[in-house]
């Protein structure tokens, strides 16, 4: 990891990726804020809400935490680990919730 | 760790290539943060199951929480994640001193964001939110929003005192660029949690 680092520090001020990722993950955030003023369709709002979540989340592991330099192996623990954890539970979880809504509701 | 210590155990390990290209410390460090991230999408989708069940309407986040201020929450840990990745690579380089500058504007942010947090918890008590009640419809959001943003507050405090700590043993030459980094690691994590939280709690319309 140090070596890519350095690699890219050789080329430019090493700071810069932060200040360019922390605005756009301002704008990013601004925008998914704007959106809400839209009164866009819910589903177009929730899957634009989502993505854009993704790619704060994706900007901040990959250069804040530099997981981008590390070696494939941990990038792939942590995005499988986590990723495929929660979309088994939800995958368990969401007709389950509406099984007991509709329970509830007759 | 002395260096007689060090040799032995590099004598004893027996396991050949390090198979992540990493120290042993920054490999655990990523297991503990899969493992706490677990434990928030463990949270986050009992939040989402609560919220797809009720059968009350689910209040509407808008007219319950001033988004413009939690917008201002957003910024700050967004701004001290920026702060902290320019102190991991200022300590990396050996630039002590911006190092430590950029540690205290991290504290701060994190303080500032404790205390942001701190109100709005107090705010919403006042108003009548308890964790099995709350005046704005399904009574699983009370409980939903303090366990979520509680445990998300637990995270920011407990990153805030490794970071003084790290700050304080900076200052005294103590702390091996490593050590910032680490605590770098576990404190965009923090931000990283608040990125779901933010969206699918705060934004996510009803």
């Amino acid at each position: 990891m140090e070596q890519s680092m350095s690699n890219e520090a050789a080329g430019g001020n090493p700071y810069r990726i932060y200040r360019v990722t922390w605005i756009i993950l301002l704008f990013i955030t601004v925008a998914m804020l704007g959106a809400e003023k839209f009164h866009l369709p819910r589903g177009f709002l929730v899957i634009f809400l989502l993505a854009f979540m993704m790619v704060k989340a994706v900007m901040i592991a990959g250069n804040f935490m530099h997981l981008r330099y590390e070696h494939r192996r941990i990038a792939v623990i942590v995005a499988v680990g986590i990723l495929l954890t929660s979309l088994i539970l939800l995958g368990f979880i969401t007709p389950e919730s509406y099984s007991v809504l509709s329970k509830t509701i007759r | 760790m002395d260096g007689t210590h060090a040799a032995t155990m590099e004598a004893h390990w027996g396991g050949g290539v390090s198979p992540f290209a990493a120290t042993w410390q920054k490999t655990m460090m990523w297991i503990f943060i899969v493992t706490d991230g677990l434990l928030f999408s463990g949270l986050l989708c009992g939040y989402g199951y609560l919220r797809m069940a009720s059968t009350t309407p689910w209040p509407e986040t808008t007219k319950v929480f001033s988004i413009p201020f939690i917008a201002l929450m957003t910024f700050i840990l967004i701004t001290s994640s920026m702060t902290m990745g320019t102190a991991v690579t200022a300590a990396r380089l050996g630039d002590k001193r911006k190092a430590l500058n950029n540690l205290i504007l991290t504290i701060l942010g994190g303080s500032a964001f404790l205390g942001c947090q701190a109100y709005e918890w107090s705010h919403i008590i006042h108003e009548g939110a308890r964790l099995t009640s709350n005046p704005w419809g399904a009574p699983q959001f009370g409980a939903s929003f303090f366990l979520l943003t509680g445990f998300h507050g637990s995270h920011v405090f407990s990153g805030l005192v490794i970071l003084i700590i790290t700050a304080i043993r900076s200052a005294m030459g103590r702390t091996p660029a490593q050590g910032v980094e680490m605590a770098g690691l576990y404190w965009h994590f923090v931000d990283l949690v608040w990125v779901f939280i933010f969206t699918l709690f705060y934004l996510l319309p009803s």
